[in-house]
């Protein structure tokens, strides 16, 4: 296998950040969040799962999509994308699993989102395996692993001593060429293990967790689950901001400067909820979801019903944040248990 | 730094050609496209298809296009004054820039119902994307069967196109019947709910289809009518409404249920509507 | 004191009481969750009153869940009734949003439960760990209720002494501002700490409009900053310190020093706390005579 120290890693993690923008783990006021770096002396390595997604490097809490300048009756647009490449240190597999659901809907649905699509081609993924599954984690229920490189570029696993590193893709390949390498024996760090050998908080594996297929949630819509799970909900927007994969979006027009004859504006999208009271009401003040489990209800369906509908993949990956920062304990793993008894499975 | 390809979010520029007052609150725009790019994407819109308008520094919001390009390369809009969007574009004058975005969404199949009797009914605002419906037709009256337009507005200061009633009452087979929920002095038309319009016109099921467009509670009281009437389902279109931010399927706003309004609508068959998993209601 | 035991078996059957006469649609408590913590319930049914619990982690002020009830189920009836179980902080809530006739008296059954603190985690010395506001709450026993369950325990009545607010006083301006706008950058503007509060309940919160009035959609420290301090100071005279907004931010903002000092200078001025006491009237409704506290 491929190894290296955290000696040279962070050598390389430091030239790295001389070009790129480096994203990694970072305590922050006792928070771990995925955060910029300027050197790797601010990097976590040792952590459990930050409690925000990586989503926000790629979908941004809130993005100014164009520049705009009117002067008189003339007006001029432009577009608004970093130049610099990215580099993300320390994702998690579930995050980066995240990633590839939005790619369904970002990038393969036509047309694509040019400020997505822009911020993953100038970004590498650096990934490092959970050692064991943390509270509230089920990714191996929904198709993901601690250890999964699927969709990273490179995956590093702590071993005795250091890392094992896995190229996963020639974009990663072409990154690590700063970093040094050795080749030691033994074999990488098995992966894709069964999902009951992984230990969980408390010692043995988190139970596996049902997913019910899109088909089998349509006889569900009326039923009274959603009535008791939603009737506690609080309408904020806790477990849509620090999901991977909930994606709505609002977009605005704010007035930056005027200046005689000069007026600058920009257009900004920022992360909106569908759990949100207001989120749907129209023009006229019709609203289709006035209560909390109709809201919640969307939600849930837009992750295990529409989105694989429409899109491919399912809306979830396991991490398991909105189920520790719910404050009235609305969890995902409890619903979907509910919707695989009631459908029958 | 530039993007390759077309960014969908990008608006085309434009400037104010017109502005006319249609109803109380009420105005048409006429837009005139500055840039190529932008004259090219509308060369060939359908009815029921509608458009971001940009008043800069406001923001966009989602409208359906009122003319055709029969009428030429100027776009149409009418807008009601009801938000921070709307309200900034009412105060906009001739010559003030605005940008567009589409043409977006699907469109009436105005080709697969030539030869049927058509039944349009409009309500208040909702008369704006039937607007290039009738126009359409009255183009092309010989392929199509009898027109039955039925038009109202809650009250006749907010009825829209009011200049245009001679014009449509006089095409051959084509008949006009206006109502309003509360008349004034100025009025001696109907006065009445437009179901209770439709009851007393009573158009015949037969070989027709019909496009409605209104409130959400109107569409759904006029789709009972017409099945009184002995309609079904698969004979009536309808386009819908839904809080809309990009218009292209992406920020998740607008979903009914697995369909999105501004990707697999806003035009539908209210006999896909009934499959739909959650109520436009 | 009673233990949680005991308090539980009287929640029951108080639940089972109110529930099978009729007197209430639905009875607001606590229940077990799925992470062996309290959570919120709703017992609709006279069958159910066994998932209700009492103990030491019932943290959540379930009054802010009365907004839910107050329009009728069904058109033509009227809104319904229900019970609710309330601590002393949360009953506090209960005074406020009677004097501004967000609920009727009458359609809310309270269920007071004597209250000698939370679980949180104020102070690690303290067995079990209370919440900083319990080690700092002067109330044992809710001050509104209609039944009170639970011995009134012997530790007396805390007294708030401001010492972490002392420390954010004492910094210079240019420091205090420093210190803020590094938590506000924290924020992630999910507005938990707003819906979870029993005071805001305005339909449109004005943080939140479509025109972007005094703010726009962005999430960014200067949007984040207004909302924060905007919604401390509507909360002025009205925060009935039940803390909710601070437990329940993902992000561990201190929100409380914000709530309680503007609190401290509602009682310096016109000698009043909100809650204490069933108010007439919102604090600044009423006009008094120079010199009286209102």
């Amino acid at each position: 296998m491929k190894f290296t120290t955290l000696d040279e890693l962070r050598a390389w993690l430091n030239h790295l950040a001389q070009e790129h923008d480096l994203i990694a783990p970072r305590d922050v006021d006792g928070h771990v969040l995925y955060r910029p770096v300027a050197s790797s002396g601010e990097i976590l390595f040792d952590y459990e799962r930050p409690e925000l997604s990586t989503k926000d490097y790629f979908l941004p809490a809130t993005e100014v999509l164009l520049r705009t300048e009117r002067r008189g009756g003339d007006v001029t647009l432009e577009e608004v994308l970093p130049d610099r490449k990215q580099v993300l240190f320390g994702i998690r597999p579930c995050d980066a699993q995240g990633l590839t659901v939005l790619d369904a809907l970002f990038l393969q649905q036509e047309p694509p989102d040019v400020y997505y699509r822009h911020h993953r081609e100038r970004t590498t993924l650096v990934g490092l395996a959970c050692p064991q599954m943390w509270e509230g984690c089920f990714c191996t229920s929904m198709g993901g692993a601690p250890d999964d490189p699927t969709h990273l570029d490179v995956l590093l696993t702590a071993v005795d001593g250091g890392y094992a590193v896995q190229v996963v893709t020639e974009k990663g390949a072409a990154l690590l060429e700063g970093l040094a390498l050795e080749e030691r024996e033994g074999e990488p760090p098995p992966q894709s293990l069964p999902p009951q050998s992984w230990g969980g908080p408390r010692g043995g594996a988190p139970k596996p967790v049902p997913v019910t297929p899109p088909e089998k949630w349509r006889a569900l819509f009326e039923d009274g689950l959603w009535q008791r799970h939603g009737e506690r909900c609080l309408s904020c927007r806790i477990c849509t901001y620090v999901c991977p994969t909930c994606r709505c979006f609002d977009v605005t027009d704010r007035v930056v400067e005027v200046r005689p004859g000069l007026t600058r504006i920009e257009r900004i999208r920022a992360w909106d909820a569908c759990t949100s009271t207001n989120y749907r009401r129209i023009a006229g003040g019709h609203n289709p979801r006035p209560t909390k489990p109709e809201r919640l209800r969307n939600r849930f369906y837009c992750k295990f019903c529409y989105y694989p509908e429409d899109f491919g993949p399912l809306g979830c990956v396991g991490c398991g944040r909105c189920i520790v920062s719910c404050p009235v304990n609305i969890d995902i793993r409890e619903v979907l248990r509910d919707v695989a008894e009631r459908s029958g499975e | 730094m530039s993007t390759s390809g077309i960014n969908p979010l990008r608006p085309y520029l434009g400037h104010l050609a017109g502005v006319k007052d249609l109803a109380t609150g009420i105005k048409l725009f006429q837009i005139e496209l500055t840039e190529s790019e932008g004259q090219a994407a509308f060369a060939d819109y359908k009815p029921g298809q509608f458009a971001f308008v940009s008043a800069f520094g406001a923001g966009e919001a989602p409208f359906g296009i009122t003319s055709t390009p029969a009428l030429g390369p100027t776009l149409e809009f009418a807008i009601n004054n009801v938000g921070h969007v709307t309200n900034t574009l009412h105060q906009l004058d001739v010559g003030d820039p605005v940008g567009v975005r589409g043409p977006l969404g699907n469109w009436f199949p105005m080709n697969e119902i030539k030869g049927r009797n058509v039944v349009v009914l409009g309500g208040g605002i909702g008369g704006a994307p039937l607007r290039p419906v009738i126009h359409t037709l009255l183009d092309h009256r010989a392929d199509y069967g009898h027109l039955t337009i039925l038009w109202a507005a809650r009250s006749p200061d907010l009825l829209v196109f009011t200049d245009e009633y001679d014009n449509w009452r006089s095409a051959s087979e084509t008949e006009l019947h206006l109502t309003v929920d509360r008349g004034d002095e100025t009025w001696s038309g109907n006065v009445g709910l437009i179901t209770q319009l439709l009851e007393k016109v009573g158009p015949l099921p037969q070989s027709a289809v019909t496009i409605t467009c209104g409130p959400p509670i109107m569409i759904h009281f006029v789709t009972l009518t017409l099945k009184k009437l002995g309609f079904t389902l698969d004979q009536m279109l309808t386009t819908l409404e839904a809080r809309m931010h990009c218009g292209i399927g992406k920020c998740g706003r607008c979903n009914l249920g697995e369909k999105f309004v501004c990707t697999d609508g806003p035009v539908f068959w209210q006999s896909e509507v009934a499959g739909f998993l959650e109520s436009f209601l | 004191m009673s233990t949680s035991e005991e308090i539980t078996r009287e929640i029951r059957a108080q639940a089972r009481e109110l529930l099978e006469s009729g007197q209430v649609s639905c009875i607001i408590g606590y229940e077990v969750g799925s992470r062996g913590r309290a959570r919120p319930a709703f017992v609709h049914d006279a069958d159910d009153v066994e998932r209700l619990i009492w103990g030491p982690d019932c943290v959540h002020n379930l009054t802010v869940y009365l907004h839910d009830f107050k329009k009728p189920r069904k058109r033509g009836e009227e809104p319904p009734h229900v019970a609710v179980v309330v601590k002393p902080c949360d009953s506090r809530a209960i005074n406020v949003l009677l004097a501004e006739q967000q609920i009727e008296r009458e359609r809310v059954f309270i269920i007071g439960v004597a209250c000698e603190g939370v679980q949180g985690r104020g102070d690690p010395s303290r067995s079990p760990n209370l919440a900083a506001r319990c080690i700092r709450c002067g109330d044992r026993v809710p001050v509104v209720y209609d039944v009170l369950l639970g011995e009134p325990p012997e530790v007396p009545p805390a007294e708030d002494d401001y010492a972490d607010l002392a420390r954010i006083g004492e910094m210079p301006p240019a420091e205090r501002l420093a210190f803020w706008l590094h938590q506000f950058d924290r924020c992630i503007r999910c507005y938990a700490c707003r819906q979870v509060c029993p005071g805001c309940y305005c339909t449109t919160c004005m943080f939140e409009r479509d025109d972007g009035l005094w703010v726009d959609i962005g999430i960014e420290v200067p949007q984040k900053y207004m909302f924060h301090l905007g919604r401390a100071l509507h909360l002025a005279g009205r925060c009935a310190e039940c803390n909710e907004c601070e437990r329940v931010c993902p992000m561990g903002l201190p929100l409380s020093l914000l709530n309680r000092r503007l609190a401290r200078e509602v009682e310096t001025l016109f000698g009043y706390r909100a809650g204490r006491e069933v108010a007439l009237s919102p604090l600044l409704f009423e006009l008094g005579e120079e010199g009286s506290p209102i």
